[in-house]
Parts: C-alpha cells; structure tokens; sequence
C-alpha cells in the first residue's frame, strides 16, 4: 500500500523536536559486559533513590519541582474548589477525596467510576468487577477476566456499568445482574479538556483557548461537576492545579501530591454537585 | 526507508553511546512507518502524532537496555501499534467525540474509500491488517508483536479482508 498519512512531514518536525530534546537529556551508560548490567543497575537506582531520599537530595528535587510548578501552591492538598468528590487511582490504591480533602483509601483497586449520583463506585480488580459504598464497602462482585475501563450510566432507578473485558464490550446492571457482552458503549467518561504538547511545555485548551500552560507533562485535564473548574494533573512537579478559566481566571496549587497518595495519581472520576 | 540490518544496528549501537546524529538516522528511518501505523489505527493524525512520538520517548527510556541483536523496527511497532489500539479503544467507548481526519486532497478515491472502510474496521482488526500490508509483517511475527496466538492474527486477517472484500 503506498500510502502517507495527513501532515507526516510536518508531524515527523515536531515529534523530532521533543525526541531529540529527551536524547540529549538522557545520560548514556556504557556497560563494558553485559552481564554487569543487572548489578550495575540496581546500584545505581539505590545511588539515586539515596541521594533522593537524602537531606540535599530531597532538596534538589523539591527545588526542581518548585521551579516546574505553579508559585504560591498549597503544600498539600488542603480542600478541594468547588462541589464534588473526587474519586482517584494510585499505587496504593483507589482513594475517595472530599470537598474538605479529607480522603479515603478504599482498598486495592485499578479502575474505578462513580455511580450517576455519587452514591456507589465501580472499580476492578485482576479479575473482578465491583461495586462498593462510598465508605468501601462491598456491595457486590462480578467475576470477569481483565475488567477495565468501567462507565456507570442511567437514572437513578434505572443503571448500568459498562466495561472491557479482554477486549470485549460488556454491560451489567447497576445491581450486579444481567452481564452480557454488547457491540458500542454510550455512556461518557470523565468530562475532559484537551492537552496539547508543545516542546517541553504542555498545554490546556478549553474551548480552543489556552487557559493553562507549564513546562513538563499534563497527564488530565478534568471538568468539575458543575462545569465551572478544570483539574490539572501535573507528575512533573508533582502538583494538581485547579484552574476556573472564566473571568477573572483563578488557579489553585497543591503540591506534594504523590506523598499524599502513596504514589502520583490518576483522575477516574469528579461526582457531583450535591 | 528503515536502513538495512547492519545500518540499523550500527544506528543503535552509536545512539546508545550517545551520537545524536545516529540517533537521529534512527529516528528519520522509522518515523514514517510507524506514523502511518498508528494513523491507520486511529485515524486521527494528531493522536497518530503524539502515539507515534510516545513510541520514541519509550525508546529513549529503554535505549541502554536494548539488546542490539535484535531488530529496532519490530519493538517500536509493538509499542505504537499496542498504544495505538488502546487508543482506539477508549474513543469507540466515547463516541460523541469520535472526529475523523479528512484524507490528503490528492489522493486517490480508491484508496479514500479503502482507507475510510479500514477505519470502520475494530480496532484489532485494523492493526493486523495495518501489520501485515502496511509494515509488511508475517503473521507470525504479528503475532509475537501483538502477543497474540497465531490462529487469532490469522482469523482477525481473514475477517477483516472478508469485512473490507465485502464493503468494497
């Protein structure tokens, strides 16, 4: 097939720009034997992790992410902006985070989404689906291989969760019954806006606007329930940025957001405006 | 054009030792395919984009450990393709933002339809046709791409020909 793909050129510009930028930051290590290299490897992550975890070491890389981050964050993560709770997967495990931050660990899960209402929770596990109370509480478990991607949809008397099961499309009632595989999904994942690279910087567009711009990688850009915030996952200085881009903008920072998550975490859900 | 066998592990030879310049052969040879690949997938050039670029930033992550043995071109294609498939998936679960890129003015009809009717195709399906009539993959290096049995890449090959003879 002699075929190109629209703007190949134009993309094969821009991608060699990033590309080559991680090269040159890359440092490259030269292994005289390859059977060194496993030992040589492990020593040098414990030369890092040490010099991370020592006094100077956490300094720099506290200094680096203040650098990367926005000025003025909170140190932690104090209270969410507006209405909602936020529902978030870490490698601790799936984490429930109110209004006022308080949070909860709500056991060892992988993907997770909210009920229509915020009532109830999706989540799976190696091979299980299940849903829970918002206090964790197990209200019943499905038994699939691989579950993934789970989407809560419907009506309050009337719900349904969809996922993926080894590449297939599946559906279950919102009480644990009924599962069957099914062709097209149409409920809606976690309202988004878009994140665009640029170099080393990354940007959020809402509405065709920027409304937010840092150096490093966006992971998500989440709407709030009531449409009026956008969360702003950012692993490279390790900081959630809420920013309302209406006017005036406002942007809120909380730093130190692995520390408080056992590890950097991933937005499955922001339900709902009570 | 990916160079030839000795070319390429010279390329990668000298990129893991730091020569940009070889780094960057490596790059131009290898952008294209899989650019393509993942466009094909997805359908969607800037995701195709941003897939096709994860891909080399993986690369330079696992450059040093790369065992120079083994051809470059089959690993970037297992992680764009692998990428690009998990792409496509989470759009077909999000149909309201399902937005497809007009195809290139100039060319021709028959390949647009070809093109638009592999887009319909799941996409499993449009990896292993993309694999084996675009990369020119056997199947039973799709397979071992795709970790896959190589029943399930011959029989996701036959139904999508069959899907796509029957469109056309």
């Amino acid at each position: 097939m002699r075929f190109r793909a629209p703007g190949e050129q134009e993309a094969q510009e821009r991608a060699w720009a990033v590309v080559r930028r991680a090269y040159e930051e890359r440092e490259p290590v030269a292994w005289p034997r390859r059977h060194v290299r496993p030992l040589a490897a492990a020593a040098l992550v414990a030369v890092v992790a040490a010099a991370a975890l020592s006094p100077p070491g956490r300094s720099v890389v506290h200094s680096l992410r203040k650098a990367v981050g926005v000025e003025q964050a909170e140190p932690a993560l104090f209270s969410l902006p507006t209405h909602g709770d936020l529902l978030v997967t870490s490698r601790k495990g799936l984490w429930l985070v109110h209004r006022d931050g308080s949070k909860r660990l709500l056991g060892r899960y992988r993907d997770a989404t909210f009920s229509p209402h915020g009532l109830f929770v999706a989540a799976t596990r190696v091979n299980q689906l299940v849903a829970l109370d918002t206090k964790g509480n197990v209200r019943w478990t499905l038994a699939r291989p691989a579950p993934s991607r789970p989407v809560w949809s419907g009506t309050r008397t009337d719900t349904r969760i969809t996922y993926l099961s080894r590449g297939q499309l599946r559906m279950v009632a919102g009480d644990g019954t009924g599962d069957h595989a099914i062709a097209r999904r149409r409920a809606a994942v976690p309202d988004t806006a878009a994140i665009r690279r640029r170099g080393g910087q990354s940007e959020v567009l809402d509405r065709g606007r920027v409304v937010f711009r840092g150096t490093g990688s966006f992971e998500q850009a989440v709407r709030s329930p009531d449409g009026r915030w956008l969360l702003v996952t950012w692993p490279t200085a390790d900081q959630w940025v809420f920013v309302r881009p209406g006017t005036p903008r406002r942007i809120v920072g909380a730093s130190r957001i692995s520390v408080q998550f056992g590890g950097f975490p991933r937005v499955q859900g922001w339900c709902c405006a009570r | 054009m990916a160079g030839s066998g000795r070319d390429e592990r010279a390329w990668v030879r000298r990129a893991q030792a730091g020569s940009a310049s070889d780094f960057e052969a490596l790059f131009r040879a290898h952008w294209g395919p899989a650019y393509r690949a993942a466009y094909l997938v997805v359908r969607d050039a800037a995701a195709a984009e941003d897939i096709a670029q994860e891909g080399f930033l993986a690369a330079i992550r696992a450059l040093d450990r790369f065992d120079r043995r083994r051809p470059f071109g089959p690993w970037l294609h297992r992680i764009v393709v692998n990428r690009a498939i998990d792409w496509a998936r989470a759009r077909a679960l999000r149909p309201e933002a399902e937005q497809v890129d007009a195809p290139a003015p100039e060319r021709a009809e028959r390949d647009e339809e070809l093109l638009a009717e592999l887009g319909r195709l799941s996409p499993e399906h449009r990896a292993v046709i993309v694999l084996r009539y675009l990369l020119e993959y056997t199947p039973g290096e799709i397979a071992e791409l795709l970790e896959l049995p190589r029943g399930t890449v011959n029989s996701r090959l036959r139904r999508g020909l069959d899907t796509l003879k029957e469109r056309l």
